[in-house]
């Protein structure tokens, strides 16, 4: 144990030759050992001496003395108390449990006698490119990453490892940039192209593949937190995958990095913005949201801005910003100020702090897809036609409209109203079924009559969500101050669950109630209807949960409104529980708050009428009426009914016609607009929230007013920026920005390497390590700038070095030498990430179904897992069919309960912003390997394809299914391994009918029929064998 | 600290180790001999009183009022408002915030004191009473959250946002397994019959550490360790083969490649075959005598309930899992208490005490620490109406009642005290930072000490608080 940390001591700090450079060599000992207390928030455990600046660290103590004298240990206060022998004496404290090597000691005093000399925290600076590295064996570097690596390998006295052969080379190569292996086809084609650019060429092949932005995304979702539940307590459902599908697009087309950073920071700030810019800042809604009864709103919309500024902060600058929400940061130089002024910048997001129970809250967009988007184009242009007919008609019809008006002028009266969307309409004139309590003289015909007790049940017309649009009309008498609800669908209670339309002394009231005292949306009309009129009463609502939503008319016109309570979250149908009310008239509000008068015309709408329309309807004038008055007397909307009647009822067939057929294209359109996916967005509010520092970071102990403001340790705002979330976009890529370029492209080297050029790809600060190849950090960060943030290129760059294209094959020596390999003397050898894992075994069986993006899918998954831990209403529906089959980056994401066989392979969790890697080596990833249904089934198709493809004796089977799974030939030791494991497992299944129907009938597809099911169960368990090799999961 | 450890580590679960083996440390593994390993050096600090943690978690917060803060005085205040001298501006959930009254509601249920220790226990708790002796009843804890999510991630991570380890994976990474059969962090969750609350991986997630720290879920069933089944029709000779196979190409491929993750991945197939034998020996109660189920209720046949999972926690115990944690659901009382915690103690009540009775008989409660408890309290006027027989208490974070018994905590002590309304801590408040330091501290661990760097930051189970409640201490 003793010799191992020693070895990785050695790779991870360098046997100091000579000179000490402080960034590298002594701010990791200060920072890690001294910063908690003499560092940047010293003045919180009134520490009065700081180590964090070199002003500080070098002033004159007290007596003359210094902590650090130039050149001279001797005199040095900070070496004399670190060697102290008295524990009273000694640094650091022993209280602390902190404690210096004597390596460590012996460092800070060669660094003292070599003169001390200061550095800025390295990240801070610029990076800069210095000029390719002298090297012993020039001929070996293929590209520049070559020269440094190389540089370093001899500086060691290492050797380069020679390049791996072609089979492991393409293996390797596929899975880093598709996140795929490549076909037996692909490894022949590669294997017979002697050209000079073959690998070139099939790098070229796959950057070009569209799989490559499916690889490239699931890595960006880790760090963007991205789920497809909101987290937290309730865990319900939304709906993000517009964003991820955007990300897989945006890597696909190759969108340059710094207009991905921005377009995901403040796309919708940008001019024009596009529907794409404003799906892309989905970035920063992927937090967890809470929807739990009962919480503080406040205390959760801190945590969301939090979350934001942590993750940006993460993902972007490779910085813990969040370590200074509750004081100044401990290591680096932020002060907490600086962290709510960041903070400010995502602080103004209308938003609640309470989410939605269900489904997306907002802000958010419609978010068709392409193919949505088509359609609705084709329905536009469709209905164009119709309109278009329809005016060229209008003009041939125009004698005959005139006829007809005065043919009407006699005739009984007729109204005219909007038919499109009406779910019913209540005119208690002959209705047979809805009869309601008493009859009077009505507005138009007669009326529905209530003394107070009575009420109308209208059966099942109005079944309405708080996510559905809908529309309510009614025309009420009263003789006093209208008093008592109109109409309702509501548990009939006070304060009961649902919506309806009540009047209280004269004012109109609507409520949409999930809970009458912290879950509805409540509002009254400022102005008291008059009594002893007839008053059309009505009531939009777009579905948008929130007061916005909801438009009351009166008479006609809107009316001005107050809102009483605008905090909606849940639907009626909570926790599974059926919401089964009907719509009734005349009560809402139980027994005591019956409508005392007359109700008429009641009309159901599953749309949202337009303000004209809903002016029709309050207009209550006949048709005959309209037609007896002069053209020139009618009002628009006098003439729009009078048209709109003709057009319905009495012009031509075909004019009749062509008006059904455009209601209908037009009840299509507001369809196919109801069906749009949505996506959370940010946004900006009209009204500019106040940011406060918040007093140990709790949301109810707000501090002195911040405004927005980038850390002043790194560059200020570019010129001409404005001071908002786009201005801190604009500063995130600039050029200035020393962090952006190296805190990307480490986390690409992450991915190749298993470790970053900095292995902390998290933290860039003072904490973090110091890079393994600090000059070739810099020279990637200014070629990928100099390149246009191209990011192919990049990934080009790296994986065509001859530093990648390294046999991973290592001595022991090596190996315990460097047992991370951060100094690159052979290619990457690590475990794949878990989505890998699972998609290789599904192309390998042919059963990958590859289809971009679209919502996510429940594959399968053991039963009841969801149901254990979950709320009442929740379990798990496994989709089936494609579903089953799709790549992992799809699979549906629950927060609380993330995808087992992605969990076991170590898979970021996704509750919160992750950029490591991680991986373990762990008995349940080999039960999930051996015994989950998607690699028994996906083992059954292997062997299937091993008997039908892979020739006709069991040797030439077997060596097809070796390649099929690890990409090579076997040697003749692994094949005989191989058929001896046939054999076995031959004998094993013989005479066992029903163990053979038992192993071949997992997972939903069927065996092939055509094949002796003993062979193809004995084939299926050599490719279970196979899915489980080291090898198989390994990526060499 | 700890990177360089954790690189010693990284090869173990379980405690099963390897450096780098060939055939000879192959064949060791072959043998399945049981090894106690996996560990940080240096740990544990000092003499554990505890070898294992056994948590009964009562997820949803169990009333204090109704079944441990017996107060007497509180019967002439029903119906009364809360006085605003006793609520001292102390911020309300949603549910209740907007109430108009907030009525007063003493406990239907009688107390009795039982025990040498004259111990005051609700009616509701007749077993638990009979072993009064052995729990030490803190009455003071006090918590920050007033919401299930962040309480319960609040008690188990020590941090009320997602992201951080639990418990029982600090634990698991600190001190390993006691036995490699087994993982060292094992959850059971069962289902009350009062309104119930979610819950998530993450409470016996891992966060930051690595995820083989994470607790692994037993579940009733078929499978208790997720996919631990072979395929139908695929029994345990086949396997074997397979097995023995694979480890032959593996270990082609390791003469290859020289890499340890090779060799690992062999001892870890050897230790997933294990498992396929030792999970179902461990939760097959068939071989339990009659007389433990007797002792552990109606309920202890059926599987998948609190007190056929108390079994399973001795059982584990006995093997020396390193942290068993129970969760039962269905505390959530804001309406119908009287009926719902019924219900729940009827569930929970004998299995809990049956487990400590079971405990002491095999001689394992003096190094096995058992706590009992919720994620918080609940308030002493009524959510919704109060009549004669019914009220609903909504979630209260000032004060509430958990208890202890076993490795090296005192029994029969009562600690910690409330004011006549339960309301407020007159007496030795204990925080979540405090009793999780202290269970930490039974286990040998100091809790300032165990810490892993991430971010930059050392963190630790207990943040930056945290005391160890020595009173508590035998």
């Amino acid at each position: 144990m003793g010799l191992a940390r020693i070895l990785c001591l050695a790779v991870v700090v360098l046997p100091l030759p000579g000179a000490i450079e402080f960034n590298r060599d002594v701010r990791p000992i200060l920072s890690d050992k001294c910063y908690t207390c003499h560092g940047p928030d010293a003045k919180s455990k009134n520490v009065p001496f700081r180590l964090d600046s070199e002003a500080a660290a070098k002033a004159e103590l007290a007596g003359g003395k210094h902590a650090i004298g130039e050149g001279d240990p001797a005199s040095s206060e900070l070496i004399r108390r670190i060697t102290a022998e008295k524990p009273a004496q000694r640094m650091p404290p022993v209280y602390s449990g902190i404690t210096l090597s004597d390596a460590e000691i012996d460092t800070l005093k060669q660094w003292i006698a070599q003169g001390a000399k200061w550095q800025k925290h390295w990240s801070f600076l610029p990076p800069v490119s210095s000029p390719l590295p002298q090297v012993r064996n020039p001929s070996w570097a293929r590209n520049p990453i070559d020269a440094f690596i190389l540089q370093r390998l001899e500086r060691e006295n290492l050797q380069p490892s020679p390049e791996a052969g072609r089979e492991a080379l393409i293996r390797r190569v596929s899975f880093d940039l598709t996140g795929l292996p490549p076909t037996p086809a692909e490894i022949d084609a590669f294997l017979k192209d002697s050209s000079p650019d073959a690998y070139d060429k099939v790098v070229d092949r796959l950057l070009a593949s569209p799989r490559y932005g499916e690889r490239m995304a699931f890595r960006w979702l880790d760090g963007a937190r991205y789920a497809d539940s909101n987290g937290y307590q309730y865990d319900g459902e939304r709906s993000m995958w517009r964003w991820r599908d955007w990300v897989i697009q945006a890597f696909n087309r190759n969108q340059p990095f710094d207009r991905f950073a921005l377009d995901q920071i403040a796309g919708d700030l940008l001019p024009n913005a596009t529907l794409d810019q404003k799906i892309a800042t989905g970035f920063n809604r992927n937090h967890r949201a809470n929807t739990e009864d009962g919480i503080i709103p406040e205390e959760y919309a801190v945590e969301y801005v939090v979350d934001r500024v942590e993750t940006t902060a993460a993902v972007f600058l490779g910085l813990t910003l969040g370590c200074a929400r509750c004081h100044d940061h401990k290591y680096d130089p932020f002060s907490q100020k600086e962290f709510y002024q960041v903070f400010a910048y995502f602080n103004n997001v209308p938003e609640s702090g309470r989410a939605m129970k269900y489904g997306n809250s907002p802000p958010m967009v419609a978010a068709p897809t392409p193919d949505q988007r088509q359609t609705l184009d084709d329905l536009d242009s469709r209905i164009r036609k119709v309109e278009d007919f329809l005016r060229e008609r209008d003009a041939q019809t125009a004698d005959r409209e005139q006829k007809w008006q005065r043919h009407i002028e006699s005739k009984k009266p007729v109204y005219w109203a909007p038919n499109q969307g009406l779910k019913a309409a209540l005119s208690f004139e002959n209705d047979k079924k809805i009869k309601p309590p008493a009859f009077a003289a009505g507005r138009i015909g007669r009326a529905a009559s209530f003394d107070g007790t009575s009420f109308l049940d209208a059966g099942h017309v109005a079944n309405f969500e708080i996510e559905d649009r809908f529309t309510l009309a009614a025309w009420i008498y009263s003789s006093g101050a209208p008093d008592g609800s109109v109409m309702s669908r509501m548990i009939d209670q006070p304060k009961g669950k649902g919506f309806g339309v009540h009047c209280d002394h004269g004012r109109v009231h609507v409520n949409i109630t999930s809970n009458w005292t912290d879950d509805a949306i409540r509002m009254e009309t400022e102005q008291v209807l008059p009594p002893d009129e007839w008053h059309h009463v009505a009531v939009t609502f777009s579905g948008s949960r929130m007061a916005e939503g909801i438009h009351v008319y009166v008479d006609g016109r809107p009316a001005k409104m107050r809102v009483l309570l605008d905090s909606l979250y849940r639907p009626f149908r909570n926790a599974g529980s059926k919401f089964d009310e009907p719509f009734r008239i005349g009560t809402g509000w139980g027994p005591e708050r019956r409508f005392r008068g007359l109700i008429d015309e009641v009309r159901v709408y599953s749309r949202v009428l337009s303000g004209d329309e809903i002016s029709a309807l309050a207009l209550g004038e006949s048709i005959p009426e309209i037609a007896r008055k002069a053209a020139a007397e009618r009002t628009d909307l006098e003439k729009l009914e009078l048209h709109s009647y003709f057009i319905e009822n009495a012009a031509p067939a075909d004019v009749r016609e062509a008006s059904e057929r455009l209601a209908a294209l037009r009840e299509d359109q507001e369809k196919l607009e109801r069906s749009f996916p949505t996506v959370m967005v940010m946004a900006e509010s009209p009204v500019p929230k106040s940011t406060f520092l918040l007093v140990r970071g709790a949301y109810d102990h707000p501090g002195g007013k911040v405004s927005p403001g980038v850390p002043s340790v790194l560059p200020p705002l570019p010129p001409g920026a404005p001071n908002n979330r786009l201005g801190f976009a604009e500063w995130l890529i600039d050029p200035q920005n020393p962090l952006l370029a190296r805190v990307t492209l480490n986390r690409f080297w992450q991915m190749y390497f298993g470790t970053g050029l900095v292995k902390t790809v998290e933290d860039f600060g003072s904490q973090g390590e110091w890079p393994s190849h600090p000059e070739l950090l810099d020279w990637l960060a200014a070629e990928f700038e100099r390149s246009g943030w191209d990011v192919k290129a990049l990934q080009k760059l790296i994986v065509t070095s001859a530093t990648y294209r390294q046999s991973s094959k290592a001595s022991a020596d090596l190996l315990q030498r460097d047992p991370e390999n951060r100094l690159l003397a052979h290619g990457p050898r690590f475990r794949l990430p878990a989505e890998m894992i699972r998609d290789q075994a599904l192309l390998d069986a042919g059963l990958l179904v590859e289809k971009i993006g679209g919502p996510s899918v429940k594959g399968y998954q053991p039963a009841g897992l969801w149901k254990e831990t979950s709320m009442q209403d929740m379990d798990y529906v496994q989709g089936d069919g494609e579903d089953l089959y799709r790549r992992s980056l799809y699979t549906f994401w629950k927060r609380t309960i993330a995808p087992p066989e992605m969990v076991n392979f170590d898979a970021a969790n996704r509750e919160i912003c992750v950029v490591r890697e991680t991986r373990t080596n762990t008995p349940l990833q080999a039960l999930n390997l051996m015994d989950d249904v998607t690699y028994v089934e996906a083992a059954r198709f292997i062997g299937q394809r091993m008997m039908k493809e892979g020739g006709a004796t069991p040797d030439t089977r077997l060596t097809y299914g070796f390649r099929l799974v690890t990409g090579r030939f076997p040697s003749s030791g692994e094949l005989g391994l191989l058929r001896g494991n046939l054999q076995f497992h031959l004998d094993y299944f013989s005479g066992k009918p029903k163990e053979i129907a038992a192993y071949l009938s997992q997972g939903e597809s069927k065996p092939d029929s055509s094949l002796d099911a003993r062979q193809l169960a004995a084939y299926a368990s050599v490719a279970s064998l196979l899915l489980n090799l080291d090898e198989a999961v390994t990526k060499e | 600290m700890d990177e360089h450890k954790l690189l010693m580590t990284r090869r173990h679960f379980f405690g099963v180790g390897s450096t780098g083996i060939g055939t000879a440390a192959l064949a060791s593994i072959f043998a399945g001999e049981a090894r106690a390993s996996g560990g940080l050096p240096g740990l544990p600090h000092f003499p554990p009183t505890a070898k294992r943690v056994i948590y009964l978690f009562q997820h949803g917060a169990p009333s204090q009022l109704d079944l441990f803060d017996y107060k007497p005085k509180l019967q002439t205040q029903r119906g009364n408002d809360l006085p605003d001298s006793i609520r001292m501006g102390q911020r309300l959930t949603g549910m209740t915030a907007y109430q108009a009254k907030f009525p007063t509601a003493p406990s239907i249920f009688k107390f009795a004191q039982h025990g040498q220790s004259g111990t005051w226990l609700s009616e509701l708790l007749p077993h638990t009473a009979q072993v009064a002796d052995e729990l030490c009843i803190v009455k003071s804890l006090q918590t920050e959250a007033i919401n299930h999510d962040p309480a319960v991630t609040f008690f188990q991570t020590g941090f009320q946002i997602a992201g951080r380890p639990s418990m029982g994976a600090w634990i698991a990474y600190g001190l390993g397994s006691e036995y490699e059969d087994l993982p060292a962090f094992v959850v059971m969750v069962s289902q009350g019959v009062g309104n119930t609350q979610a819950l998530a991986d993450r409470e016996w997630g891992s966060g930051f550490l690595p995820t083989k720290y994470q607790g692994v879920k037993f579940r009733s069933g078929a499978d208790p360790v997720l996919y631990l089944s072979n395929p139908p029709g695929y029994d345990g000779t086949a396997r074997r083969r397979f097995l023995d196979d694979l480890a032959k190409l593996n270990q082609i491929t390791y003469q290859d490649f020289q890499d340890p993750e090779i060799s690992t991945r062999i001892a870890q197939y050897e230790m997933a075959f294990r498992m396929q034998s030792s999970v179902p020996e461990l939760t097959d109660l068939s071989k339990e005598p009659p007389e433990t189920f007797e002792m552990y209720g109606p309920d202890s046949r059926q599987p998948g309930t609190y007190a056929a999972n108390c079994i399973l926690a001795r059982r584990l115990a006995e093997r020396g899992v390193r942290f068993i944690q129970l969760f039962h659901r269905g505390w959530d009382q804001h309406n119908n208490l009287p009926k719902e915690i019924r219900g729940q103690c009827l569930q929970t009540d004998q299995p809990s005490a049956a487990l400590i009775q079971d405990l002491k008989q095999r001689g394992l409660l003096k190094d096995t620490l058992v706590v009992w408890g919720g994620e918080f309290g609940r308030t002493v006027y009524s959510q919704g109406a109060l009549t004669e027989t019914n009220y609903g208490r909504d979630h209260h974070p000032r004060c509430f009642t958990m208890w202890m018994a076993g490795g090296g905590i005192k029994g029969g002590l009562t600690y910690g005290e409330t004011d006549d309304f339960s309301y407020n801590i007159v007496k030795d408040p204990v925080d979540v930072y405090d009793l999780n330091a202290t269970i930490l501290h039974c286990l040998g661990v100091d809790h300032t000490k165990l810490t892993y760097k991430f971010q930059g930051r050392h963190f630790r189970l207990t943040d930056v608080h945290g005391n160890v409640v020595r009173p508590l201490l035998i």
